[in-house]
């Protein structure tokens, strides 16, 4: 018997984004700036972008484009709507008509901010702060991710000031994924970035948005956090890995942008601002744990899940029963791998994090307050899953 | 899986599917800020029914300003601009269109003289040419193959000075394409059938030739899986509207990844016997397929090996043996030839020698096959064809396919000998 694919009855899926990817990926903007009607683009990056020498590494790729870009290397880690009203003059009074973003958070979000009031006026920030309240397309808007992101980078969301903002019109033209600027910094923000993008693509392959389109961004970004995460732990001069990794994160957001976040985010979210650990970190940690709940209670697209974890070989060799469980297992042994190769600077479990027992209920009572689908007990279970092991 | 060295994939097309999509336009109108569509399509459309179904689900919620209904099966220029004539008359603002490959392309093109208020469609043709957003289109497929509500081309014939324009840019794709299963449920079994196989074989070349990438692989896998779950089921019982859903879903997800990877050998032999003969496309994939697999076998085996999973099941994929995977994955797609060709009373055809008109006369003369190889030399899709082809390659893989005997992988390795350098056209 065959496991027959999955088809909703009534699905949508809308990913404006364009993904330019590998060698000299940065080369094409000016090309692809045209293709978009833009011909002066204004490049607003973090300091550490410039401090690591990214922001050198755009100016050279434009060298021989014969376009003169504008660069603010200045976007502080928590920016405000001052910043984004000089940001706005800057680009009215100079006569930029695009904007490209170097590296995720707040410069992302900065980007996506600044578009809202060049594509308007800056008072239109307020107004959009909410869901699908931005009624038109935005001027054009490019990403270059860094291994550095939060993963929200390309996907619908923004988070500036204390609201958030969630509009398709959030997400970029084009996302350009340059080995030179997917190197990455260090081995935590690495894996929490791209346990983050797992996260949000595993949601959206077993969850009940599930739909083909999204699922193939879905499939194929879990499939390249698997086969590169723990080797870019492990080498972190890996330059394909990292690419790939980048990629993954790219694509997880277009997944995650079209289905509704998932318990995993929800629960990490809330957990990682209570316990201040990367975000990242806590839906890895508790990934695999909610999974196992799901599975006793049915409904999710859990045995499917074991092909872009494991491949068509050890899919195909695993009884149709024990599918499920062979997936959440190869999650925990992720995690164990991750944790071995960087000599336990990735924590495990959330004990490994030095968090204590007592912020347990006050997690699962902000993950229940933000609409985690599970109620109180099951998240209080699942977030000592998470502290304690199995 | 292999990261290419460098990749770009795009797909801005908003995708509804359901049983009921089609009752999702007036909202989505409206958030384009349009209302007053005309309706572009064909007589076949119409003479199905299928334009009242679209009409009653939709015109309480907009104003349909023009139903065109007289695009020929050929795209061509004079209805192109006669048509953008009509939305300007009318006061339309938008365009919605049902139908197969040449309605969608002359719905693009009549957007390009819309949005750029120009007489002179010419002056828009080859890439990039167009630089902003085109009036909004929403396309509504009426087959289960073409993928071409979610491609950015558009191919407008002027038959009087028979010149053939293609138009390439990103905003000549759909803002919307609907895919409603009550647009294929009445499609008659051997267009059911070369559609379908059609859709299979943008999948398998995505999949299997140069250009391909992780996401157009996904893309690819996902149709194939749809493909082998649901054509054979749809052929025996029409009226399976999760059937049809499912094929309608898998063609679009063949649209789109062979809209990025690009195809090989089968499309462009499938275009040269398409404009040599008359021959539908949907039939000349089905009958090329199995072929080009075999001919690139040398090349990329490992990747036709990897089709088996979706196109077979977990099962079958862990009991054949890896060496003969690919040479299964060739037999199975014959099988499914086969299954059409019992299940159409014929009409399916497996060779060419197979295929008739209306009338029921040979479509292909086996005297043309060396105008079509001829033909095959100068289409682009060659280009990423894994294994390279002269007029003698093309020939020889016609020849076979016209009488239907299989190539002999085994044998290949020969043909691909420097021999090849030494014959010349």
């Amino acid at each position: 018997m065959r496991l027959l694919m999955y088809l909703p009855e009534h699905y949508e899926f809308f990913c404006p984004v364009k993904i330019n990817s590998g060698n000299r990926a940065l080369e094409q903007i000016p090309c692809e700036l045209d293709a978009l009607n833009a011909r002066k683009p204004l490049v607003i990056a973090g300091k550490d972008a410039g401090e690591r020498g990214l922001v050198d590494v755009i100016i050279d790729a434009f060298k021989d484009s014969g376009i003169a870009i504008g660069i603010f290397d200045g976007v502080p880690a928590a920016p405000d709507l001052k910043l984004i009203k000089e940001l706005f003059n800057i680009y009215r009074d100079r006569g930029y008509d695009a904007v490209i973003a170097v590296g995720g958070g707040p410069v992302a979000d900065t980007a996506k901010m600044l578009n809202i009031a060049v594509s308007g006026k800056p008072e239109d920030i307020e107004g959009c702060a909410g869901e699908n309240l931005i009624k038109r397309p935005l001027r054009p808007l490019i990403i270059v991710p860094t291994l550095a992101g939060t993963g929200y980078e390309v996907s619908k969301y923004a988070f500036f000031d204390g609201r958030s903002y969630e509009s398709h019109f959030l997400m970029p033209h084009l996302a350009v994924i340059d080995p030179r600027m997917t190197i990455p910094e260090d081995a935590v923000t690495t894996a929490a970035t791209s346990l983050a993008a797992l996260s949000h693509a595993v949601e959206a392959y077993t969850g009940s948005g599930k739909n083909p389109l999204a699922d193939a961004y879905a499939y194929t970004a879990i499939q390249l956090i698997m086969e590169h995460l723990v080797n870019v732990i492990r080498n972190q001069r890996d330059r394909n890995g990292s690419l790939s990794l980048a990629n993954a994160h790219a694509m997880a957001a277009c997944a995650f942008s079209n289905v509704a976040p998932g318990v995993a985010h929800k629960l990490g979210k809330v957990m990682g601002d209570v316990c201040h650990l990367h975000p990242g970190l806590c839906m890895g940690m508790l990934l695999p744990h909610i999974l196992e709940k799901q599975m006793s209670e049915g409904g999710y697209h859990i045995p499917d899940l074991l092909l872009p974890l494991a491949g068509f070989e050890a899919y195909a060799s695993t009884a149709e029963n024990l599918r499920a469980r062979k997936a959440v297992d190869i999650l925990h042994d992720l995690l164990k791998d991750l944790s071995a190769v960087s000599g336990g600077v990735i924590p495990r479990l959330w004990k490994d994090a030095q968090v204590s027992e007592d912020t347990l209920q006050d997690i699962a009572q902000k993950a229940v307050g933000v609409g985690a689908s599970f109620d109180m007990d099951g998240c209080v279970k699942i977030v000592r899953q998470a502290r304690e092991g199995r | 899986m292999d990261m290419p060295g460098y990749y770009e994939f795009c797909c801005r097309v908003k995708i509804i599917s359901g049983h009921d999509a089609m009752e999702k336009i007036p909202d989505t109108l409206a958030q384009l800020n349009a209302g007053r569509p005309m309706i572009v399509t064909d007589k076949g459309v119409v003479g199905a029914g299928l334009i009242d179904i679209v009409v009653n689900a939709i015109s309480d919620g907009v104003n349909i300003r023009a139903i065109a209904d007289d695009v020929p099966s050929d795209s061509d220029l004079r209805i192109v601009n006669s048509l953008a004539r009509l939305y300007r008359e009318k006061g339309c603002d938008s365009l919605i269109a049902i139908g197969g490959g040449s309605v969608m392309d002359t719905a693009k093109g009549i957007n390009i003289v819309v949005s750029e208020e120009a007489d002179d469609l010419m002056k828009f043709s080859g890439a990039n040419a167009l630089k902003r957003a085109l009036r909004p289109l929403i396309a509504i497929p009426t087959t289960a193959g073409t993928g071409s509500e979610v491609t950015l081309v558009a191919v407008i014939k002027d038959h009087e000075k028979h010149l053939k324009m293609a138009f390439v840019s990103n905003f000549l794709l759909p803002d919307v394409a609907v895919v409603d299963s009550r647009m294929t449920l009445t499609l008659p079994p051997a267009i059911t059938a070369a559609t379908g196989m059609d859709a299979l074989s943008h999948a398998v070349e995505a999949y299997t030739c140069l250009s391909k990438n992780p996401l157009s692989d996904a893309h690819a896998l996902a149709a194939i899986r749809l493909i082998s779950d649901n054509l054979l089921k749809v052929m025996v019982n029409p009226g399976d509207k999760k059937g049809r859903l499912c094929m309608s879903s898998a063609a679009t997800l063949a649209g789109i990844a062979f809209g990025n990877s690009m195809v090989g050998m089968v499309h462009t032999l499938g275009h040269s016997v398409g404009s040599v003969c008359g021959v539908p496309h949907g039939a000349c994939m089905a009958i090329l397929l199995p072929y080009g697999l075999e001919y690139n076998m040398h090349k990329n085996g490992h990747l036709t090996a990897e089709l088996l999973f979706p196109l077979a099941g977990p099962e079958v994929y862990a009991g054949t043996p890896n060496e003969e995977r690919a040479e299964k994955v060739i037999a199975l797609i014959r099988r499914m030839n086969q299954d059409l060709y019992e299940a159409t009373g014929g009409r399916h055809a497996r060779f060419f020698k197979e295929v008739l008109d209306r009338e029921g006369k040979e479509m292909v003369a086996k005297e043309k096959l060396p105008d079509i190889a001829k033909t095959a030399l100068s289409d682009g899709s060659i280009f990423y064809n894994p294994e390279d082809l002269d007029y003698n390659d093309f020939l020889m893989v016609l020849e076979v396919a016209w009488e239907g005997t299989p190539l002999n992988p085994r044998s290949l390795s020969s043909i691909h000998s420097p021999s090849s350098i030494i014959r010349t056209t």
